[in-house]
């Protein structure tokens, strides 16, 4: 995005008022290196294998004694009756439901995340703006509306992406639970009357947009048909590369 | 212009009446109904009705001029669709249990006005116009930009969120002074509530200061946003009859009606001061 010259001419009318530090304006981007705590999130359709080798993750840095917070999406108190309504009256269209997620992720932004990385420590997120970016764009909200509309999330230092071919993914969904929800089957969409069909089309159109944010997101691709603890391994060892860890090892304050 | 107007002028306007021949320089005059990318799944050529925006500050009369005009278009014959904010079906209840807490931050407040604008605007003023009704907007997105940008969230970023947002037919500005705005909305509750005074800003621990200083900042917004989006700006310090006589002149010259006479029925007679 472009920044107009002329728009912040407020900045001549702001310094003899006091407003809080904290009211600055909003990067764009915002850059990573603000903060001393670090970002790793997991991406991925469902069934693709993430939650599970970030749990492990996390398992692995608790009884390590890390400082570290785990974060999920679609969590935060503040807009889960909103979402929940939305959802179960069947109200939410490709907008709003991009816009409702979006709060309630600048909600666990600004409360959780953005202070706990400012305090050291190493956040791990399941799920992050990609799945926004990958999900509302599979229902027709524009790419560029959706890059502005997350425009304020700190940029992760790691971004795994669990790739598992599609069949493999949406049979271990479609076989562990019983029905998949309207939305989460993107009934909504009307591609198909089947729920379970239309999940499928539904994570296809996803899976395409995960593959081309591959590059330009830096993602590192994870095989989601490795074994678990092969994939574990290799999770651990990318994150001790890419993280300092021993800045988040409990003798260090 | 910013990339997305551009966009949105490389759009075809909507009808005969708003199409206005192209300027020298090839750019069309007449701007598209969206700011920049349309809405999903929206048919411009089906939206026959007409959406009249009145913004101003907490104490400008709005909310008087809008049951007024509401009145006079109706006994001219024309049905009305009314939009405010927070009055969604889908979170406008839940935004006010929010601000009734101390806990939300600005961009998740910022958010969830914007999903309670989209909810209404798809909802309610989309259906309306394409019945071919008349829609007074109680405010609309330029209060959300400018009290989301006084607090510190770029303008572009709010922008960007709204370009999906229908660009009204007219929208007018009833300017007054904060502290003409301050003497009116104190004779109505008494006191001064903790958002209109801005106190989340923490611009001062006077109640009149922080109000004085809060709507001077969004009073400055509004200039920026006039310029950019061409208000009709009104004098809100004027007698109600004379904005209203102002609005009913604007608007009979939009739709092409000659009668703009109007006098209050016995109902809405206390507004008329």
């Amino acid at each position: 995005m472009r920044l107009h010259p002329g728009i912040f001419h407020m900045a001549t009318v702001l310094p003899d008022i006091t407003v809080d530090a904290e009211a600055a304006p909003v990067k764009l981007r915002a850059a990573k290196r603000e903060y001393p705590g670090a970002l790793v999130v997991v991406e991925g359709i469902d069934g693709s294998g993430k939650s599970t080798q970030l749990y492990l993750l996390k398992r692995w840095l608790e009884i390590g004694g890390y400082r570290i917070h785990f974060t999920e999406w679609n969590s935060s108190p503040l807009v889960k009756s909103a979402t929940r309504r939305g959802k179960q009256r069947r109200l939410l269209t490709p907008t709003t439901f991009s816009l409702l997620h979006a709060a309630d992720f600048a909600d666990r932004c600004e409360r959780q995340i953005l202070p706990l990385l400012h305090g050291g420590y190493l956040v791990l997120a399941d799920r992050y703006i990609y799945t926004a970016f990958a999900r509302d764009a599979a229902r027709g909200c524009s790419p560029r509306w959706l890059r502005n509309l997350y425009s304020f999330a700190p940029t992760p230092d790691i971004t795994f992406y669990f790739r598992a071919p599609l069949d493999v993914a949406v049979n271990r969904i479609v076989a562990g639970r019983p029905k998949l929800k309207y939305y989460e089957a993107g009934m909504d969409l009307g591609l198909s009357l089947d729920r379970a069909e239309s999940f499928r089309i539904f994570q296809e159109r996803i899976l395409g947009n995960y593959d081309q944010m591959i590059e330009t997101d830096h993602f590192v691709l994870m095989d989601g048909t490795v074994p678990v603890n092969k994939l574990q391994k290799l999770m651990r060892q990318i994150l001790g590369d890419k993280v300092d860890l021993a800045q988040f090892a409990p003798n260090k304050k | 212009m910013t990339p997305s107007e551009k966009n949105g002028a490389a759009i075809a306007p909507p009808n005969g009446r708003r199409a206005k021949k192209p300027k020298k320089n090839g750019r069309p005059e007449a701007p598209s109904r969206f700011y920049g990318t349309p809405l999903p799944g929206v048919k411009l050529e089906e939206l026959s009705g007409t959406l009249f925006v009145l913004e101003g500050t907490d104490g400008s009369g709005r909310s008087t001029q809008i049951s007024l005009l509401t009145e006079w278009l109706e006994s001219e014959g024309f049905a009305v669709q009314t939009m405010g904010l927070r009055r969604s079906f889908l979170v406008g209840a839940d935004i006010d249990a929010l601000m009734a807490e101390n806990s939300v931050t600005r961009t998740t407040l910022s958010l969830m006005y914007s999903t309670d604008f989209f909810d209404q605007l798809e909802r309610r003023i989309l259906p309306a116009l394409r019945s071919g009704l008349i829609v007074l907007a109680d405010r609309y997105i330029f209060t959300l930009i400018a009290r989301s940008a006084v607090r510190g969230i770029g303008r572009d970023y709010l922008h960007g969120i709204y370009e999906m947002a229908l660009r009204p037919d007219l929208t007018f500005w009833l300017n007054v002074r904060p502290e003409i705005a301050f003497d009116r909305e104190f004779k109505k509750a008494q006191t001064i509530s903790y958002w209109e005074s801005g106190r989340d800003m923490s611009l001062s621990n006077d109640l009149f200061q922080s109000f004085i200083r809060y709507q001077s900042l969004i009073k400055k917004e509004f200039e920026y946003l006039s310029k950019r989006h061409g208000f009709i700006e009104l004098d809100g310090e004027g007698s109600v009859s004379d904005v209203n006589r102002v609005l009913r002149k604007q608007i009979a010259k939009h739709l092409g009606i000659r009668s703009t006479h109007y006098q209050p029925s016995h109902a809405l007679s206390h507004l008329w001061r």
